[in-house]
């Protein structure tokens, strides 16, 4: 039975139900949104073929989709920095936690489980200017000022407010595979470091992380490919606003697709992401070597 | 050899399992599509029996089951259906977003409910393409209550390009301005605004005093885009936005055009609005200001339920639109719209759907003022026990005949979606009324 396993035919056997279902529902549909782009079409009625013109008119002349690449980029970075190293950062700090450490645990993980919904309620109801919420109130004992400090409504910070929130949400996520990670670390190497002097700190910099640098990165991608993509935080926090200012490539090409009725530009703008998150996807890859055989 | 063969058998079994699956699948639902072409309607397998008699009623509507288009469908609906043995199903979506996408997905597939809601502009043009709208103008002749209609609601919904009605009002709404009686008093005034300048002074008089002066939903494109649209409409009617659309006006060459600029971006960066308005929607706007926040309040009929109580202990006053300083401004000072309208399938429009036509319009004004709270569209006396609010301020619209412009009806998607996003700059300060009307000059061409 192993052994029959390990054949190459047996296991294409196996792959080609998922193969064929992603085929179906993700490389046809980019094919599709590839096609639709060619037409200048409402997403009802009649058709009209343009050719490349959507492309021309989203790369020569569309200033807004320029800024959502660049809000794009900075909400990735963002978010890397908050799930990955922030994960990578609880995660120490847990695996240092003697007592009660399950419970924190959970603590840190129930925004996993709760909808993105209900977060972003939640977030919109803690930073609320009117009525007061409960950020304001507490920042208000500080400075008065602050009591209308405006976070998802103030266009110079609104779009990183939504990169925080989308950050706290799966922060939790990435702790725990830190975690899993940082405990399956040999204790021989703790020791030997321990023994040659080295103090916690460098027991961490030194032999842990870099013990866990396949799992670092990892996860590096596993937040970038979320983050180039994601949508619903800016949509139901900000709408994208004000104006513009925290809208994603995302949030645009729904935007210029179902609000604007512009079917047709709107999966030119799908399929510019493909391209965008398929190039910083590779790029990544080049950058941190991942794939290469060791 | 017997091993690999039994792990051949298994991944053979996984492999045709999924794709027949996903075959099978594809088969029945390309058999109903056939079924439907071919029979030139839609929904006919799950509307009617074996015997071709229609057994279901379907509708598609816009929003829960607490707003006003269900609760006057789902009575209708449900006494017609009761008595006459049929079945009806009532599809609601929330999200105005999602319900036009999933409008846009029956329409592209024919396959329209018998009744559904439909914005008046791209989308119900869309349906008059494939033929399914029914000429509800017609129709309401036919059965004698087209000259009940109150003449602003008729003017709303007539289609521009053939001057049909293809529409059946959800109710009749009036907006006009709320104001807290305390406030305005505490502040030291002593008439509701009258012109716009009065308006602006009253705002910083109530600000003087630490209050908010103006409670607005800045997240929903429609409460921001009224202060923009007022001054236009008391000007010109429909004439502005029609012919900016059109490209043969432009907000640069528009004097009430460009009055409504400068009067949303005094309003918004004087603090009038309450801090964070950006962020706040409608139905939290309603809250705030029924809730005690805000001095002034635009809304309307729609919320009558809300303001009754405030009203009768004599907290609340209302006052219909401004008047643009140094112009001349037309007679009708409120708003009147129909709200999200209904159309009726043609496709599906048989001899059973007709009779739930007579029904509906014998039934609607009953059905507005007992079920949704809101005006009816037909002009007949209202009935007794309603709260006073219905009563005094149907005077103020009851003989209007030019309906309001909604711009979020008359401006294309695209350049609607523009204008949302720069007006919202704009209220904020973060464009100038320069800017937001050299930008808005660019998104339509002639």
């Amino acid at each position: 039975m192993q052994k029959a396993f390990g054949k190459k035919s047996i296991i294409f056997l196996f792959i080609f139900p998922a193969f064929l279902i992603y085929t179906l529902f993700v490389v046809v549909s980019i094919i599709w949104a590839g096609y639709y782009s060619f037409f200048d079409w409402s997403g009802v009625g009649s058709k009209a073929f343009i050719g490349l013109q959507n492309y021309v008119e989203l790369i020569a002349n569309d200033k807004v989709f320029k800024s959502t690449v660049w809000h794009t980029l900075i909400y990735t970075v963002i978010n890397v920095l908050i799930q990955v190293f922030g994960g990578l950062l609880f995660a120490i700090l847990l695996s240092r936690v003697k007592k009660g450490r399950t419970a924190l645990q959970t603590l840190y993980y129930v925004p996993v489980v709760i909808s993105s919904v209900a977060i972003c309620q939640i977030f919109l109801k803690l930073l609320s200017v009117t009525p007061t919420g409960v950020v304001n109130q507490l920042l208000s004992m500080f400075n008065p000022a602050l009591k209308v400090m405006e976070w998802t409504s103030n266009p110079n910070i609104s779009l990183y407010v939504t990169a925080f929130v989308e950050g706290y949400k799966y922060l939790g996520l990435y702790m725990v595979i830190f975690y899993a990670a940082l405990i399956g670390v040999p204790d021989e190497l703790s020791e030997a470091a321990r023994i040659d002097g080295a103090n916690h700190i460098k027991e961490y910099w030194y032999v842990k992380v870099p013990y866990i640098k396949p799992v670092i990165i990892a996860n590096c991608i596993l937040v970038l490919n979320g983050s180039l993509r994601s949508f619903e935080f800016s949509y139901l926090l900000t709408r994208g606003g004000p104006g513009n200012a925290s809208e994603l490539m995302t949030t645009y090409m729904y935007k210029q697709a179902f609000a604007s009725m512009k079917y047709g530009y709107g999966s030119s703008v799908a399929i510019m992401i493909v391209i965008i998150c398929l190039v910083i996807g590779l790029m990544f890859r080049k950058i941190t070597g991942e794939g290469k055989e060791e | 050899m017997k091993k690999k063969l039994i792990a051949m058998f298994l991944a053979t079994v996984v492999t045709a399992s999924s794709v027949l699956t996903g075959c099978g699948q594809q088969t029945e639902s390309k058999t109903a599509t056939q079924q439907d072409a071919s029979e030139g309607t839609t929904k006919t397998t799950s509307s009617t029996a074996s015997t071709g008699e229609r057994t279901k009623i379907t509708a598609l509507l816009k929003g829960t089951e607490s707003t006003e288009q269900y609760q006057v469908f789902n009575y209708l609906l449900s006494n017609y259906c009761e008595e006459n043995g049929l079945e009806y199903e009532i599809e609601l979506v929330n999200d105005m977003q999602d319900y036009f996408t999933k409008l846009q997905m029956y329409i592209n597939s024919n396959t329209l409910p018998d009744i559904y809601g439909c914005p008046n502009g791209t989308l119900s043009k869309a349906c008059k393409d494939i033929d399914a709208l029914v000429d509800v103008g017609a129709e309401l002749k036919r059965n004698g209550y087209y000259d009940k209609m109150n003449g602003a609601i008729v003017d709303f919904l007539t289609d521009a390009d053939d001057g049909n009605i293809y529409l059946f009002p959800q109710g009749l709404y009036c907006e006009y301005f709320m104001y807290r009686t305390d406030i305005f008093e505490e502040a030291g005034i002593t008439e509701a605004p009258a012109t716009w300048g009065e308006f602006e002074a009253a705002c910083q008089k109530i600000a003087d005093i630490g209050e908010i002066p103006l409670v607005v939903g800045g997240s929903d494109a429609w409460q921001l885009m009224r202060y923009l649209s007022f001054s236009p409409w008391r000007i010109t009617g429909p004439d502005f936005i029609t012919n900016y659309q059109a490209g043969s006006d432009k907000f640069s060459s528009n004097d009430s055009a460009k009055y409504a600029v400068n009067l949303l971006h005094d309003l918004g960066t004087k603090g009038y609005f309450e801090p964070g308005f950006a962020s706040v929607d409608y139905t939290s706007a309603c809250n705030l200001f029924f809730g005690g926040t805000g001095a002034i309040f635009y809304s309307g009929s729609g919320q009558i339920g809300l303001a009754n109580e405030m009203y009768k202990e004599g907290k609340l006053g209302f006052f219909p639109v401004p008047d643009t300083e140094g112009m001349e401004n037309m007679p009708t000072n409120v708003p009147i719209h129909a709200g999200f309208a209904e159309a009726f399938n043609k496709a599906t429009y048989d001899d059973t759907m007709q009779n739930f036509f007579d029904y509906m319009c014998e039934n609607f004004s009953d059905a507005c003022y007992t079920q949704a709270q809101i005006f009816s569209p037909f002009n007949e006396d209202l009935p007794e026990g309603l709260s006073q609010l219905y009563y005094d301020t149907q005077p103020m619209f009851s003989a209007a005949e030019t309906a309001w412009t909604s711009w979020d009806d008359k401006l294309d998607s695209e350049v609607l979606t523009k204008i949302v996003d720069e007006q919202q700059k704009l209220a904020q300060g973060i464009i100038t009324p320069d800017e937001f009307i050299s930008n808005c000059d660019t998104f339509v061409t002639k």
